[in-house]
């Protein structure tokens, strides 16, 4: 209440004119009410000379008064009114503590949070257990990598898993695909899905439970493909579109539980004269990406390119877009080459150890390295028998 | 799109003029300012600037298109998703072709044939769609004046004598090939600039830049201070508006790139060796530099050859400044590796064949394919690739 009008979210006008007509709080703009504001702001001497300054006399003033707009509208005290009022209500319930507004609770309550919400699988059953489980939602998830290693792949799989029914073991969601580099190939994602629908399919057959069969109807090729929405964006400014009106479009798609932003890094990286503009534009972004994965519970997965650091006495691959946006992401997994195997690490976590594991990329999608002494898998299932049994358990 | 005019994105005509005062004229300058920079400038509340920023942002947003979408349009029109090679095995491999709607390099070492692959290609592109082919034009810029229309015609002739049975066949196809001689960046990148239209009107189906690389490594020499980012950023704008011709009209790009031996007295780039594919070794080393080092005879097993390859970068870097370390890379740096999607590196094996290696591809895994050069073209040896 005690609040100072300079402070309140109305246009920069109307502010300057309030505060020349001398109110200093909120509480008085609210008392005087909308007639008596209006007519207060032109009572104002400041005001006064300001005007017949410009205007050369007095008589002209009187003249031209009529014309010309001294003070505020009726209407426009208002709206002026009704903004105040709706910030000091505001700032009121946050100081009362009550719910609603106000994002604080306990770290109890957060620890039930976090054990009941599920995780995105990537089906390589040694990258969800260097993650705790598998991609977490309400988390920035960046991934950084070589071209050719595999991170198109890994996002491409992610959009898939997120769908799976939640008595497979998955959330069953939908998935946001922003694209700024064009590397999303829907024959590829064809291949992916229909894998995933053969490995529910088998574990369906299995076990002959009733929910699996129910889930197993909806869950088919085709509308696999039909929740992935695809957006490309050729530049920055439509990624930055596309990122305004996100909470919009993820207020009407509800489903959706994993926003994926393959190469955020391309658009960003060239053409870019002002780097200080380039470092405000992406810690924007990163903010707004965590209200959206906060807000809407969704996972949100971010692709980022490596780029060549020449030190003094060596030069080493390090992510790119600099050192500031290494603080954007919550976690953050670099993939890499050693001789001819794809490894994974995680680099940067709140919960989980440091650690390297490889994977592999088959025909079906992102795998574990299969361990050379196996027991004959059906077609299909290219993953460790221990993935399935876990799968088993959870349920 | 960022260059759209805010006129185009329905804000009042009252604003765009306040706004312009301010040079502000496009929805990229809108989107880049911060909210209380926006208050001031249009001098709105804090709610109301949050609606314009909603409204130019729909301006500017793409369409949001379902992978389902997507997929029933590649399904309706099945030839216009790749342009087979007639290579069978590599078309195997590569679910179809080379990819349309994105950008495919090849590069090698110098006379492995690169212009000869590409001189294929056009001749394939022309072919009418029943034959695998796409039935276009072909826009080929050339930066090294190695084109040959006589080879594209003894191609033709010679790869399908059933079809150019005539004079006037090979006629109309020389006539869709259209071939540009450029040799500068900048003439480069005016080009590409000017595919749009010719592309609509000649009913283009192929474009080819044979090589990329001659012509940016002529102009830039990296020792020099901010030649690099000079580099990265002419290589980037080019990259992006080929890729969006590629993806506006669906049709394949085909560049090539030469290979790189990097030696120097200093630090050693080992970082540049970011996959194994990408890392060559020459079973017959064209680079005289590289012959004098004494290990450099190596043996031809790719692993082996890696391995020994990395051990000369890191004796390079940990044994001081005045020892020599060279790697065998792809030219035009990390960040080009990120803007292509296919790459096809073609090597030489036991002369004359010589093996042609799937090194990057959504859709494929590493494979090697040994081909010789003959009259016909690219001819694939039936061995098992690996």
């Amino acid at each position: 209440m005690q609040r100072d009008v300079g402070s309140l979210p109305l246009a920069p006008a109307l502010r300057a004119r309030l505060v020349a007509a001398g109110f200093q709080t909120a509480q008085e703009v609210l008392e005087t009410g909308p007639c008596g504001l209006s007519k207060d702001s032109l009572l104002s001497p400041e005001f006064w000379l300001q005007c017949t300054t410009a205007l050369g006399s007095f008589e002209n003033l009187i003249v031209s008064s009529r014309n010309i707009e001294i003070g505020i509208s009726k209407e426009e005290a208002l709206e002026a009114l009704q903004v105040v009022r709706q910030e000091c209500h505001s700032d009121a319930t946050r100081t009362a503590g009550a719910p609603g507004t106000s994002r604080k609770c306990t770290a109890l309550e957060l620890l039930e949070q976090e054990q009941a919400q599920g995780f995105i699988i990537t089906f390589c059953s040694a990258l969800d257990n260097v993650l705790g489980g598998g991609v977490q939602l309400t988390k920035i998830t960046e991934i950084c990598g070589a071209p050719g290693v595999g991170k198109t792949q890994l996002c491409m799989q992610l959009a898939v898993d997120v769908q799976i029914p939640e008595c497979f073991g998955g959330l069953a969601g939908e998935a946001v695909f922003i694209d700024t580099e064009g590397s999303f190939m829907v024959d590829r994602v064809v291949d992916i899905a229909a894998a995933c629908v053969q490995h529910c399919q088998l574990i369906a057959e299995a076990h002959q439970e009733e929910d699996h069969l129910k889930a197993l109807e909806t869950f088919s090729l085709e509308s696999i493909l039909s929740h992935i929405y695809y957006f490309r964006c050729r530049d920055y400014t439509e990624l930055l579109a596309e990122v305004y009106l996100l909470p919009d479009f993820l207020s009407e798609h509800s489903k959706v539980r994993l926003v994926v932003i393959d190469g955020i890094a391309f658009p960003f990286r060239h053409d870019f004269e002002d780097l200080s503009l380039r470092t405000r534009l992406l810690n924007g972004l990163a903010q707004q990406l965590i209200i959206i994965a906060n807000d809407h519970k969704a996972a949100v997965v971010l692709t980022n390119q490596m780029t060549t650091r020449i030190g003094q006495s060596q030069s080493t691959l390090v992510p790119a877009l600099g050192e500031s946006w290494g603080h954007a992401a919550t976690v953050r997994l670099i993939f890499h080459w050693d001789n001819n195997q794809r490894l994974a690490t995680l680099y940067k976590s709140p919960s989980q150890k440091e650690s390297t594991i490889p994977y592999h990329i088959t025909p079906h999608g992102f795998r574990d390295v299969q361990p050379p002494a196996v027991t004959q898998n059906p077609e299909g299932t290219e993953m460790n028998p221990r993935k399935r049994l876990r799968r088993e358990e959870e349920k | 799109m960022a260059a759209k005019k805010l006129r185009r994105a329905r804000l009042s005509q009252e604003l765009c003029e306040r706004l312009s005062r301010h040079q502000i004229t496009t929805c990229q300058d809108f989107l880049c300012l911060s909210l209380l920079d926006l208050m001031k400038v249009t001098g709105q509340s804090y709610g109301n600037v949050q609606k314009l920023l909603c409204k130019v942002s729909l301006a500017c947003a793409p369409k949001m298109q379902t992978a389902y979408e997507m997929k029933v349009r590649r399904a309706v029109n099945p030839s216009s998703a790749f342009l087979s090679t007639s290579l069978h095995g590599l078309d195997k491999v590569l679910h179809g072709g080379v990819p349309c709607g994105s950008l495919t390099e090849i590069t090698s070492p110098p006379g492995c044939g690169k212009t000869q692959f590409c001189i294929m290609m056009s001749v394939l592109a022309t072919l009418p769609i029943s034959m695998g082919g796409l039935n276009g034009a072909v826009i080929y810029i050339d930066t090294e004046s190695a084109f040959s229309a006589e080879r594209l015609v003894e191609i033709a002739g010679n790869r399908f004598p059933a079809y150019f049975d005539s004079d006037e066949k090979l006629f109309s196809m020389t006539c869709s090939v259209y071939l540009y001689r450029e040799l500068t960046c900048g003439s480069v990148l005016k080009r590409i600039k000017s595919l749009e239209e010719e592309i609509i009107s000649k009913k283009v189906k192929l474009i080819i830049i044979d090589s990329v690389a001659s012509v940016v490594r002529k102009e830039f020499d990296t020792k020099l201070q901010g030649n690099l980012t000079e580099r990265s950023n002419f290589l980037a704008r080019g990259a992006s508006l080929l890729k969006y011709l590629a993806e506006e009209f669906s049709i394949p790009v085909i560049l090539t790139n030469q290979i790189t031996t990097r030696l120097s007295n200093g630090p050693a780039i080992q970082a540049d060796l970011v996959s194994p594919a990408d890392d060559l070794s020459l079973s017959e080393v064209l680079d005289s530099s590289l012959q004098s080092h004494p290990l450099v005879r190596l043996p031809k097993n790719r692993l082996e050859s890696s391995r020994i390859l990395l051990e000369i970068c890191l004796a390079g870097a940990s044994g001081g400044r005045k020892r020599e370390s060279g790697c065998v890379t792809a030219a035009l740096g990390n960040t080009w590796s990120h803007s292509v999607n296919t790459r096809l590196i073609l090597q030489y094996h036991d002369l004359p064949t010589r093996q042609i290696r799937v090194a990057k591809s959504p859709v494929a895994p590493f494979s090697t394919f040994f081909y010789t050069i003959e009259k016909s073209g690219f001819v694939l040896q039936e061995t098992d690739s690996e």
